[in-house]
């Protein structure tokens, strides 16, 4: 298919009948399946086209590549051949993990000749601790996460970061997708065992147990939605409009379906009533935020025991503090000096005091123990406080009609042949969870595998993946799409069989350096795959390859979001200042991008331009645009460029004085390549150019450099600058 | 054009197919229309002639009182301090019960101005002197109690966090006219007290994102050279990265998007030079600086960006959001606004004058609103808390014919109750003036097509706004 214009006219008349208040039919045994749209039916698992009637055949690596060669030789257009091994180690890196491949690591890959290197390096990229924090991250977006509320007083979500944590540790895992889905939405429900986690009875929680735990924080992406915090407000309004966000998001992020038009009006193109929708609510009436403890008896004890002495620290220190600002700048009397002294041993005698080392711990975090480890969850309601939900003429509150029980979608029900009604007041949520990963399930795989093909190709099968009812786009390559959703099931959800299998394909392997005129005439969005699509790293990869490349970059995983510093024109716009904290602790600065603060009134300034998703509703597809921000960030920004000077550092450490060796050893660390002789030779006179600046000692210079002459330290840092705002850096071909 | 460089464009800023508005689509389609893969900011016509070209929105953030600037109301003098009418008792209202709290006369006198006679308070001594050009809307509603939805509601059209405010919705279909200046700039006096969402693109792509531009010091953020890097230097390393970029291009046929990255670099350096001359005042005569009161008085912080508004507009900026805080009077009412009014007035007034001179007035919309009105009871002893039922606003500039107001409220001020005119409506009508129609002016976002009106909103005043 070429869906150009003429595919935006057919949509204009989908959208005229629909006006017409044709109500869309879905599952209807009555009608011929072909009369129920696509994405409603259950997929039947496709032959792949026959090999030898594609061209060229010697092209294909798997099935993935028949259905794509086929749809292009009817078109009329062929492929592109497979790119460097160079590029493709640098896209596999970036694409699975994140970041950029080391120079070691490009050489690892080009050197090892043997027939399995390529799937040996995915085996590699996917048993990284780094897969999890990439992938984690785009299931985040669909996740519209965030660590605050947004709206006026942006309240500040303390637990959020544990959710993000499971998120990564569920990827890595290899957790099985119809399990991660089960977690998050009822993990209360269908675990229940964990709640009589009663520490007083529990001394030592059973590994099986914990897992159950971790379950249930699955469910904490019900608790980190955008939400209204003020005075004086209904609390009614604001539990519908928190049940309003659960729905939403579950229908876009689970389903791939947009419902919230059905809120006031039956949904105009896709087969969901607005008594659907509200019984979609029933689902969450009975469910209630809870603050999960996520700690066993024997971290009580530690806590019970360390925590009134961490607070003396603390009075003692604050009582010192105290002192000393009330007579700072003055001489001391001589019954000050003893009170002085007097405090300063309060505050030592308290210090010794704390244990040197808890009994269930390595080591006793006294940050830490400030705050009762905890995960903001969903658990049940008191039954005597369930309220009861209406249907809503125009989803307005005051205007109830009848009330409604928790059901499946009617249509969806009958497509599943599944009883609509659910029970109640409990189990809702998990009959519905385990409704939507029932194996014949026409939407849920179909939605993932979507997601992972946007996410490896940079554009769905379906081009708006949360959205594969009749308002969405039609899938490029339907059969390719069953094929794959069908295989995933049978292999037991498992993700990275599926990154396996694509990434194998020779359509993955293709060079992104190839067009022809016809080409870009007939498919100038290369819908039909006949090459790869270039990709502009996201926010998150641009900032951690460049400290990558800095060699600055902290690998720690998990924990609270960290607060990197801002310049004072980064942080101008920022009404609360204490909204943005900047961590104590400077390694925590150079963090992975994935553990920087989110909050959904004021981003990160950096992420802002690079086009971070907006929070407020679950994400789907991130735009990439191209805006001078971008340019002003990447040449003029404080952190970019003291991250240049640690580059700069690195270069002359590892590359030696020679600067050819240098410029040689900054485009292997930064681009994965050695320069070209013509590049080099640029380099080198933009290196003598700049070395002809009188300059003094760069401030906060590393050592490395710091033992540089000024000129050359200056110099380097600005070739080191430069190559951070190549194109070719912030892209992967 | 071809169909293919126009779908490159697309993607160029970011929208892919799915993310076009459709109407924008097929009309583009029909007028042949040009856009410049590097440029999707590139100025386009608007659906139908509109009489304005450019917005100065002046939003005055806290929730100015109707019953102390625009709207008068003598006869609630008789009932100072007693209890409202039965008839307005049921009203729900945020934090005052309604059924026990005494009514507030207004505290300032308001005076006949202009030939017009409109009527305007006496904290406006200066604005009032232009009360011919000025279109007040005294029956102005929504529902929301709280600043921060309040405040979503009046930049976006909806009570919800993450949608496109007005000013990325008019560059969205409009485009810019300056080619180093942001197309979309926000200025505060203050604080943005809702973050970002003041001037956020929301769902649309980043590149119809207002900016936050401060009037002193770096204007944009990132916008000043690192210390360590000299000017002759930065163009230096500019031209050499420009040229590896280009030739990375010459080995990437068929992506806009490399293109679009050399341009922005250029349109960065030039931001460099543009930003800092834009809030530089010191070209401006003295006789202009004291139009807007710029000096030691409490005038001079607004009057400085009201200036820095008409240089904006005089450089093709399209959408200027100036923010003044400050008016929320739960305790003094009466001082508040006697003190917020020495802010405003002169610079407004002086900001008329000075389009009109420089004919600018003409294609210039000025919008005066806050995120809602105050309660004609008292709150405390002296103040007023948050009232969306009713409240004013006024348009001016952007070939409107002033010297009218439109709609009314009640006899306390309490609720709009003739040509009612909801925020979506003003929305309506200011896209209107600027020829942009909002029922066509949508985006793909979340399976449906938005808009900045939402689900409602209808232009019923931009016809009656430009006829005298």
């Amino acid at each position: 298919m070429r869906p150009t214009l003429p595919q935006a006219l057919a949509t204009l008349v989908v959208l005229a009948c629909a006006v017409q208040a044709e109500r869309a039919v879905a599952a209807d045994p009555a009608k011929p399946p072909e009369e129920i749209h696509w994405a409603f039916r259950k997929p039947t698992r496709p032959t792949p086209p026959d090999r030898k009637s594609l061209k060229p055949t010697a092209r294909v690596r798997n099935p993935i590549d028949q259905f794509v060669l086929q749809q292009l030789g009817e078109a009329g257009l062929e492929a592109a051949g497979e790119a460097s091994r160079r590029t493709l180690v640098r896209r596999a890196y970036f694409d699975l993990v994140g970041l950029p491949p080391s120079p070691d690591q490009v050489a690892a890959f080009l050197d090892d000749k043997s027939a399995g290197a390529w799937s040996r390096l995915i085996d590699t990229l996917l048993d990284s601790k780094h897969y999890g924090e990439r992938w984690g991250r785009h299931w985040l977006d669909v996740a519209r996460y965030a660590d605050s509320g947004g709206y006026e007083t942006d309240i500040y979500y303390r637990n959020a970061w544990r959710y993000r944590d499971y998120v990564v540790n569920s990827f890595n895992d290899d957790k099985p997708y119809h399990t991660f889905v089960q977690e998050q939405i009822a993990g209360d429900e269908l675990w229940p065992d964990n709640l009589d986690l009663d520490p007083r009875r529990v001394y030592i929680v059973p590994a099986k147990k914990r897992r159950h735990l971790e379950a249930r924080v699955g469910t904490g992406f019900f608790s980190l939605g955008p939400r209204v915090h003020e005075s004086g407000l209904d609390a009614r309004r604001l539990a519908y409009e928190t049940t309003i966000d659960w729905v939403n998001t579950t229908a876009s992020a689970f389903m791939g379906l947009t419902l919230g038009c059905a809120r006031c009006h039956e949904h105009k193109f896709d087969p969901f009533t607005q008594a659907d929708y509200f019984a979609l609510h029933a689902i969450f009436a009975s469910a209630r935020e809870v603050e999960l403890p996520l700690w066993t008896a024997m971290e009580e004890a530690d806590w019970r025991q360390a925590y009134p002495k961490v607070v003396a620290v603390q009075e003692a220190t604050k009582t010192y503090r105290q002192f000393e600002a009330r007579t700072k700048g003055k001489p001391l009397t001589p019954e000050q000096s003893a009170r002085k002294q007097t405090l300063l041993t309060a505050v030592a005698e308290s210090v010794l005091k704390l244990p040197e080392r808890a009994a269930g711990q390595a080591a006793v975090d006294y940050v830490g123990l400030m705050h009762i480890p905890t995960a903001s969850v969903l658990g049940r309601q008191h039954p005597a406080l369930i309220r009861p939900v209406h249907l809503l003429e125009r989803g307005e509150l005051n205007k109830p009609l009848q009330r409604m029980s928790p059901a499946l979608p009617a249509s969806l029900a009958q497509a599943t042949g599944t009883p609509a009604a659910l029970p109640q007041p409990f189990g809702s949520r998990a009959q519905f969870a385990l409704w939507l990963t029932r194996p014949d399930h026409p939407l849920t795989a179909r939605v993932m595998v979507n997601r992972i093909w946007q996410w490896h190709f940079g554009r769905g099968i379906v081009e708006t993946p949360n959205d594969l009812g009749k308002m969405g786009q039609l899938p490029s390559h339907p059969g390719l799409l069953d094929w794959l959703a069908t295989g995933f099931v049978a292999d037991g959800w498992k993700v990275k069989n599926l990154h396996r299998l694509i990434m194998n394909s020779a359509t993955y392997r293709q060079t992104s350096r190839f067009a022809t005129a016809k080409h870009l005439a007939e498919d100038p969005d290369n819908r039909l795959l006949w090459r790869s699509s270039r990709r502009r790293l996201e926010a998150e990869a641009l900032w951690d390859a460049v400290h990558v490349s800095a060699g600055t970059l902290n690998p720690a995983m998990g924990g609270p979001p960290v607060v990197p510093p801002l310049a004072a024109d980064e942080i101008a716009s920022l009404r609360e200042k204490w909204h943005w904290v900047v961590s104590a602790d400077p390694a925590q600065h150079t963090r992975r991008g994935l553990y920087i603060l989110v909050r959904r009134n004021f981003k990160f300034p950096m992420f802002d331009v690079f086009d971070t998703p907006v929070t407020s509703v679950s994400c789907p597809t991130r735009d990439v645009t191209t805006v001078a921000p971008q340019a002003l960030w990447g040449l003029n920004n404080k952190s970019v460029f003291r991250q240049a000077m640690h580059l700069a550092g690195r270069v002359a450490k590892e590359a030696g004085a020679d600067s050819k060796a240098r410029v040689e050893r900054l485009w292997q660390i930064t681009l994965g390549r050695p320069p070209r002789a013509e590049e080099s030779a640029s380099a080198l006179k933009l290196l003598e150019a700049l070395e002809q600046t009188k300059a003094g000692p760069l401030d906060g210079s590393p050592p490395a450099l710091a033992a540089l002459p000024p000129a050359k330290g200056h110099a380097l840092s600005k070739l080191c600058l430069a190559v951070f705002n190549l194109t070719e850096f912030a892209f992967a071909d | 054009m071809t169909i293919s460089s126009r779908r490159e464009f697309l993607q160029t800023g970011g929208l892919g197919f799915g993310g076009l508005a459709l109407g924008e689509l097929l009309r583009n389609e029909a007028r042949g229309q040009a856009a410049s893969a590097a440029n999707p900011l590139l100025a386009r016509p608007a659906h139908l002639p509109g009489t304005a070209r450019n917005v100065i929105f002046l939003f005055m953030q806290g929730g100015p009182s109707q019953l102390e600037t625009f709207d008068p109301k003598p006869v609630m003098k008789k009932f100072d301090g007693q209890l409202l009418p039965k008839s307005l008792q049921d009203y729900d209202l945020a934090q005052i019960n309604t059924a026990d709290a005494k009514v507030m006369a207004p505290r300032f006198q308001f005076n006949r101005c202009g030939e017009s006679g409109l009527e305007i308070s006496s904290i406006f001594p200066r604005l009032s002197r232009h009360a011919d050009k000025l279109a007040i809307i005294r029956s102005l509603h929504h529902d929301l109690f709280i600043h921060g939805s309040a405040m979503i509601m009046m930049h976006s059209g909806t009570r919800l966090l993450g949608h496109p405010s007005t000013g990325a919705w008019v560059v969205y279909g409009l485009g810019t006219q300056s080619n180093s200046l942001p197309a979309y700039i926000a200025m505060t006096d203050g604080i943005f007290r809702n973050g970002a969402s003041m001037y956020s693109s929301g769902f649309l792509p980043a590149v119809y994102q207002g900016t936050d531009m401060r009037a002193q010091g770096t204007p944009i953020q990132n916008l000043a050279r690192h210390k360590n890097i000299a000017a002759g230097e930065q163009r230096m390393l500019l031209d050499q990265i420009n040229r590896w970029n280009r030739q990375h291009l010459a080995t990437r046929p068929g992506d806009s998007r490399l293109d679009a990255r050399i341009a922005n670099y250029e349109l960065a350096f030039r931001m460099q030079t543009a930003a800092p001359e834009l809030i530089d005042l010191s070209h401006e005569t003295k006789a202009t600086r004291d139009l807007y009161g710029i000096g030691a008085g409490p005038a001079d912080r607004f009057g400085k960006m009201c200036l820095m508004a008409r240089r904006m507009v005089e450089r093709g900026v399209r959408y200027v959001q100036l923010i003044s805080g400050g008016w929320d009077a739960h305790g003094d009412c009466q001082g508040n606004h006697t003190s917020q009014g020495k802010k405003v007035d002169q610079p407004i007034a002086g900001l008329i004058s000075d389009l009109e001179q420089r004919g600018l007035l003409e294609s210039t919309l000025l919008v005066w609103v806050g995120e809602f009105g105050r309660t004609p009871i008292m709150q405390g002893s002296n103040g007023r808390d948050h009232h969306p039922y009713g409240f004013s606003a006024w348009m001016a500039g952007g070939g409107i014919r002033g010297g009218k107001a439109i709609g009314a409220t009640d006899d306390f001020g309490f609720a709009a109750v003739e040509d009612k005119v909801h925020v979506n409506d003003l929305h309506a009508s200011m896209l209107g003036l600027l020829g942009l129609d909002h029922e066509e002016l949508t985006y793909y976002f979340e399976g449906r097509y938005h808009r900045l009106t939402d689900v409602g909103g209808q232009n019923n005043l931009a016809e009656r706004l430009v006829q005298g």
